[in-house]
C-alpha cells in the first residue's frame, strides 16, 4: 500500500522536473500592453508619449515654487518673484522643502528612463513608421531629455548625466551609480539634446500637445540664456566632497568663453523662430493708439487658442485634467464656494515698473502733493487713468471692472478735516514714519487710535475682516463700511487684496461665480509664447554686444534687440523708446530686463530670471536686500468722507512678508537621503 | 505524541517572540567635543554670530566606515566657543569655517593647498583649539551713548590679517580679485536679547552703512560713528553689537566679524 504512494510521489515529482526545463510558461503576458505593442503604430506611440508628457517638468497651473511640480494646490504664479504676494505664499523660496511630491531630484529620473528607453529600444521598430514619423518620435525623446536636464541644471547645477538606458543586473563594467557631472557638462548636454530634438522633430506638431521644431528652439533659447547668465554672473563654485567634481558653477578660467557660447546659441535659436515668421504678437483687438484694444489684446491672448503668439501650451479639460487657478486667485468679492480668494496680490513695486503713472523723482508712485499732503481723486481709478494698457490687463486696480462688476477696494474711510490737506496717515504719537520702524498696520496710527493730533477725534474707520465692519455715516446720510468688499483688512484677514491690488492675468473673465472652485478651471497655460522668444533674442543680443562677440548671423545685434523690445512695447501700449540708444550698453541691458519683468510676470519665468541674473540676493529693495531680508510695498486706497474724494497711501505692505535669500540658495540642496545612500552623489559644496 | 507537538510548537513561538528583542547595545552618543576658535595672532577668541552666517563647525566621523561620512554641522556660540555634548565615540575630522582665512583651501582644480582641519579621537570630554586668521577685528571706542531713544556708538574696524598675507593664501585658490579685501559694510545690530547678530536683529533700529568699492580703506583703524535708526521706546533694554565684513565669501557666505555685545538701557 505504502509503496503505491511512494511510487505516485516519484511520478508526480518527475512530471514537475520535466516542465521546469521547458519554457512553456515563459511567454509575454497577454493581458498587459508591452513595448512591441506600443512601438507598433502611431496610436501606440501616443500612449507612450502621454505617459512621458504627464511627467514632464512643465511649470504650469500645477506648479508653484513652494510645492514644485504636479501639485495644483495654491498655485499663485508671481508670489515668489516679487510681482505679487499671497496669503499662503510670498517668500523667497530657498528650498523644495514644501514639495509634497518630493524634490524634483528624486522625480526626474523616472522620466529620464522613459526617454532613454525610447531612444535605445525604438529603432528596432523603425519599419513600422515612415521616416518622418520615426524621426519625430525620437525627437520627442531628445526634447524630453533636454527638459529634464534643464530642470535639474537650473535647480541643482551639475546632474548625473544618465544618457543611456541603465539595465539591471548591470552589464559588464557599466555601473548603475552615476556621479554628478560638472555644471558646464550638464548645460552642454542640455544644448546637445535640444539641438538633436530640433533636428529630428516635425515642422509642426502632428498631434495637438506634441512638440515641434520651433518649441524645441524656443525652450533652447530660454535654457541657453539661463546657462549663459550663470556662466557670466555666478560667483559661487565648488567641488563635490566625494568626487572632487565641480558640481556647481563654472571654472573661472573658461566661464567667459562658455557664457559667450551659450548666449550665441540662445540668440541663434530665438532668431530662427523670429525669421521663420510663423508666430507673431497677439494684436487681434487693436493696434497703437487704441488703448482699449491694447488692453483687450493682453487679456484675450491668454484664452484664445488660435493666438498666433502661442508656441506651446499646456491644455486642460474639465473633468479629466483641471486646475484651480481661478479659485485661488479670484478677487474676494467674487469668491467661489471653496473659500479661497486673492492668493495673488501684485505689489506696488511691480506696478511702479510700468509707464503712464505719475511718479516721484525716485520712481515711486506720486500720492502726495508738493506740500506733503495727499493728492485727492474723484474716482479711485483716476490715479491709473493713463496707465499702460498692459498693466491694466495684468492687474485689477482699485475700483476697476472685473466680470462686469466694480471691484471695491478700500482700506478705510477718513472722516477728519481736509482743510489744508490730509497729512500722511502712518503717524504714531505725532511722528510720521514710513520706514520699517513705522506702524505696521493702520490700526496703530494716530487717526485710528485717537492720539496726537487726533486726540479725542477718531478720524479713521477700518474693517478688521470681511464680516466685522466699522460703519461711517456719510454727509448724505448713507452708510459706508470702513473697508471695501475686497479689503484690504490689515493682517487679521488676508483673504483680501492686502497690497491694494489683485491679479487679472490668467483669470477667466467669463467664468460663472458658482464654478470658481478648486479643480474646475480649464484654461490653458502658455508655457512658451512669441513675446518670450523676442525677449530672449534681445537679452542674448545685448549680452553678446557687451561681451564684444560678433553677431552669429551678421545682423546688427543692437538693432535686433531694439526691434524686439520696440514691438513688445508697442503691443503693450507702453511709451515708445526714444531710439536705439535706449537699448545700447549696460544700461540697455537693464531696459531689456525690466521689459521682461513686466511682460512675463505671473508666468513662472521671472523667479528664474532673477536667479540666473544672480540679483535676487543683492538687488536693493526698499532699503534692504534679500540677503538681509527685504519687504515689498502696497498702495492703500482711502475715502475721505468730508471731501467725497479718494486718496492713496503708499508704503510697506501691512503683512510685512519677508523675503530672505542668500547666495548659497541659488543651488537647491540635493535631498540628503539621496546623498547618504549613494557612494558617488555629492551634496552641494558649502551645504 | 500530541504533547511533543505542543512542546515543539510552543518553543518555536517563544523563540520567535524573544528573537525580536535583540538589545541595541551600541553605546549612546555621550562624548563631548568642545573647543574655541582663536585669532592666531593674539590668542583672543574670534567672536561670531550664532547661526549659519557665523562660524560653522563641521565634523566627519571617519571611524564609521559603512558609508562616506556625513556632514555633522553645528555652530559656534557668539563668544567663539563651541560645544557638542552628544557625540558618538570615534575618530573625527573637524573643520571650522567663518569670517577668517579658510583652514581647508583647495585650488581651482580641487587639489588641496592647505588643510589645517583636525582629526582626533573623541572620547570623554575632548577639547581642541583652532588658530585662525580673522579678516577683521572690531572694538568699541568709548561707551555707546543714548540720546532721544537712539544709540550712538563708535566702532573701530581693523584688519586682523595683512593684505599681503590674505593674498598669499587666497590667490592660489583661483579667481582672485583685489576687491575681496574691501570692507563692504559696517553694521550696528540691535536686539532685545543678548544673542544679537545677523540672525537676531531688530530691523527697526539696526543700522547698516554700505561702503562701495574700497572707500572704507581710509577709515580702517579710525572710529566710525554709527547711530541706530528709529526711536527705541524709553525703559527698554537692548543689546547692541557691531559687525563688519569684507567682500569675500567662505563656503558661499560673506560672514561678518563682530565685537562683543553690550547692554544698553534706554532711559
Amino acid at each position: 500500500m505504502k509503496f503505491k504512494y511512494y511510487f505516485l510521489y516519484i511520478i508526480l515529482g518527475a512530471c514537475f522536473l520535466n516542465i521546469s526545463c521547458k519554457k512553456y510558461l515563459d511567454v509575454p503576458p497577454i493581458n498587459i500592453v508591452n513595448e512591441a505593442d506600443l512601438f507598433s503604430n502611431a496610436s501606440g506611440m501616443q500612449l507612450y508619449l502621454s505617459r512621458m508628457y504627464s511627467q514632464m517638468p512643465f511649470e504650469d497651473f500645477k506648479y508653484s515654487p513652494a510645492r514644485q511640480f504636479f501639485d495644483d494646490w495654491l498655485v499663485t504664479p508671481g508670489t515668489n518673484e516679487g510681482s505679487s504676494l499671497g496669503r499662503d505664499a510670498g517668500e523667497a523660496m530657498t528650498s523644495e522643502g514644501w514639495a509634497r511630491n518630493g524634490a524634483y531630484w528624486t522625480r526626474a529620473f523616472n522620466l529620464l528612463r522613459d526617454a532613454n528607453n525610447l531612444i535605445e529600444e525604438f529603432p528596432a521598430y523603425k519599419s513600422n513608421f515612415s521616416d518622418e514619423e520615426f524621426n519625430h518620435f525620437v525627437g520627442e525623446a531628445y526634447f524630453t531629455r533636454a527638459m529634464v536636464f534643464y530642470a535639474l541644471a537650473k535647480r541643482y547645477g551639475g546632474a548625473p548625466l544618465a544618457t543611456s538606458l541603465l539595465r539591471y543586473p548591470p552589464e559588464d563594467g557599466k555601473p548603475l551609480e552615476i556621479a554628478r557631472a560638472t555644471e558646464e557638462e550638464t548645460w552642454n548636454q542640455v544644448l546637445a539634446d535640444f539641438d538633436k530634438a530640433a533636428e529630428l522633430l516635425s515642422e509642426s506638431s502632428p498631434v495637438k500637445g506634441y512638440v515641434n521644431k520651433y518649441v524645441a528652439w524656443a525652450f533652447k533659447s530660454e535654457a541657453m540664456l539661463f546657462a549663459g547668465s550663470v556662466a557670466k554672473y555666478n560667483t559661487f563654485t565648488g567641488f563635490g566632497q566625494k568626487t572632487k567634481v565641480r558640481v556647481v558653477g563654472f571654472d573661472p578660467a573658461n566661464a567667459a568663453e562658455a557664457s559667450k557660447k551659450y548666449f550665441t546659441e540662445a540668440y541663434k535659436a530665438a532668431n530662427i523662430i523670429i525669421k521663420s515668421g510663423k508666430y507673431s504678437l497677439y494684436k487681434k483687438k487693436g493696434g497703437p493708439g487704441d488703448r482699449e484694444g491694447q488692453y483687450q489684446n493682453m487679456v484675450d491672448m491668454f484664452f484664445d487658442a488660435s493666438s498666433p503668439e502661442n508656441i506651446y501650451t499646456k491644455d486642460y479639460k474639465w473633468p479629466d485634467l483641471a486646475h484651480g487657478y481661478d479659485s485661488y486667485n479670484i478677487p474676494r468679492q467674487l469668491m467661489g464656494g471653496n473659500g479661497y480668494s486673492a492668493g495673488n496680490c501684485p505689489t506696488l513695486d511691480f506696478v511702479e515698473l510700468f509707464d503712464g503713472i505719475e511718479k516721484n523723482a525716485d520712481g515711486t508712485i506720486k500720492v502726495l502733493d508738493n506740500n506733503g499732503k495727499y493728492l485727492l481723486f474723484d474716482n479711485p481709478t483716476d490715479i491709473f487713468a493713463n496707465a499702460e494698457p498692459r498693466l491694466r490687463a495684468y492687474v485689477i486696480f482699485p475700483g476697476d471692472m472685473f466680470k462686469g462688476i466694480v471691484m471695491d477696494v478700500r482700506r478705510g474711510v477718513y472722516t477728519g478735516s481736509v482743510a489744508g490737506g490730509i497729512a500722511p496717515l502712518r503717524t504714531v504719537n505725532g511722528s510720521t514714519n514710513y520706514t520699517i520702524g513705522g506702524p505696521q498696520t493702520y490700526n496703530q496710527t494716530d487717526a485710528y487710535t485717537e492720539t496726537g493730533a487726533f486726540a479725542g477725534n477718531k478720524s479713521l474707520f477700518l474693517s478688521q475682516n470681511g464680516t466685522t465692519h466699522e460703519l461711517v455715516t456719510l454727509p448724505d446720510g448713507s452708510k459706508m463700511n470702513g473697508g471695501g468688499i475686497n479689503g484690504p483688512f490689515g493682517t487679521s484677514d488676508m483673504t483680501a487684496a492686502f497690497t491694494g491690488f489683485m491679479v487679472r492675468k490668467w483669470l477667466n473673465p467669463n467664468m460663472a461665480q458658482a464654478l470658481v472652485l478648486e479643480g474646475r478651471s480649464e484654461q490653458s497655460f502658455i508655457l512658451m509664447r512669441y513675446a518670450e522668444v523676442l525677449l530672449n533674442a534681445a537679452e542674448a543680443a545685448a549680452e553678446l554686444t557687451l561681451a564684444g562677440a560678433s553677431s552669429p548671423d551678421g545682423d546688427d545685434l543692437t538693432t535686433a534687440a531694439y526691434e524686439a523690445i520696440r514691438s513688445i512695447r508697442e503691443r503693450a501700449g507702453a511709451e515708445p523708446l526714444v531710439g536705439i540708444s535706449d537699448i545700447a550698453g549696460a544700461q540697455g541691458l537693464q531696459v531689456i530686463r525690466k521689459e521682461r519683468r513686466k511682460e512675463l510676470a505671473f508666468e513662472h519665468k521671472i523667479l528664474w530670471d532673477i536667479r540666473r541674473w544672480r540679483t535676487q540676493h543683492s538687488d536693493m529693495l526698499n532699503g534692504f536686500t534679500q540677503a538681509d531680508g527685504a519687504y515689498y510695498r502696497g498702495l492703500y486706497p482711502f475715502y475721505s468722507s468730508v471731501a467725497g474724494k479718494w486718496f492713496f497711501d503708499a508704503g510697506f505692505e501691512e503683512a510685512r512678508k519677508r523675503f530672505r535669500f542668500t547666495q548659497l540658495d541659488y543651488y537647491f540642496a540635493i535631498p540628503q537621503g539621496e546623498v547618504n545612500k549613494s557612494p558617488v552623489i555629492d551634496q552641494q559644496p558649502g551645504r | 505524541m500530541k504533547k511533543i507537538v505542543y512542546y515543539i510548537v510552543s518553543s518555536i513561538m517563544i523563540a520567535g517572540v524573544f528573537s525580536c528583542t535583540k538589545i541595541d547595545n551600541y553605546p549612546e552618543p555621550k562624548e563631548t567635543l568642545r573647543g574655541t576658535v582663536v585669532d592666531a595672532a593674539t590668542g583672543e577668541p574670534v567672536l561670531t554670530d550664532q547661526g549659519s552666517e557665523g562660524t560653522r563647525v563641521r565634523m566627519w566621523e571617519l571611524s564609521w566606515t559603512a558609508a562616506t561620512p556625513e556632514n555633522l554641522d553645528f555652530f559656534c556660540m557668539k563668544e567663539g566657543v563651541f560645544q557638542n555634548t552628544k557625540v558618538f565615540k570615534g575618530n573625527y575630522n573637524i573643520r571650522v569655517d567663518g569670517a577668517f582665512i579658510p583652514i581647508v583651501r583647495l585650488n581651482a582644480d580641487g587639489d588641496t593647498l592647505a588643510n589645517e582641519s583636525k582629526t582626533l579621537d573623541i572620547s570623554g570630554v575632548t577639547e581642541t583649539e583652532f588658530r585662525v586668521q580673522p579678516f577683521l577685528k572690531l572694538r568699541w571706542e568709548g561707551t555707546p551713548t543714548v540720546a532721544d531713544g537712539k544709540i550712538t556708538a563708535k566702532v573701530v574696524v581693523e584688519r586682523a590679517v595683512s593684505p599681503a598675507d590674505f593674498r598669499a593664501k587666497i590667490e592660489p585658490m583661483g579667481n582672485y580679485s583685489d576687491d575681496f579685501l574691501n570692507v563692504t559694510d559696517v553694521r550696528l545690530f540691535v536686539s532685545q536679547v543678548p544673542y544679537v547678530g545677523y540672525r537676531e536683529w531688530d530691523n527697526r533700529y539696526t543700522t547698516t552703512i554700505d561702503y562701495p568699492g574700497n572707500s572704507f580703506e581710509a577709515q580702517l583703524g579710525q572710529p566710525v560713528t554709527i547711530t541706530t535708526g528709529n526711536v527705541i521706546p524709553s525703559g527698554r533694554t537692548v543689546f547692541i553689537r557691531a559687525a563688519a565684513r569684507i567682500n569675500y565669501a567662505t563656503e558661499g557666505i560673506k560672514r561678518h566679524n563682530y565685537n562683543e555685545a553690550v547692554r544698553v538701557d534706554i532711559p
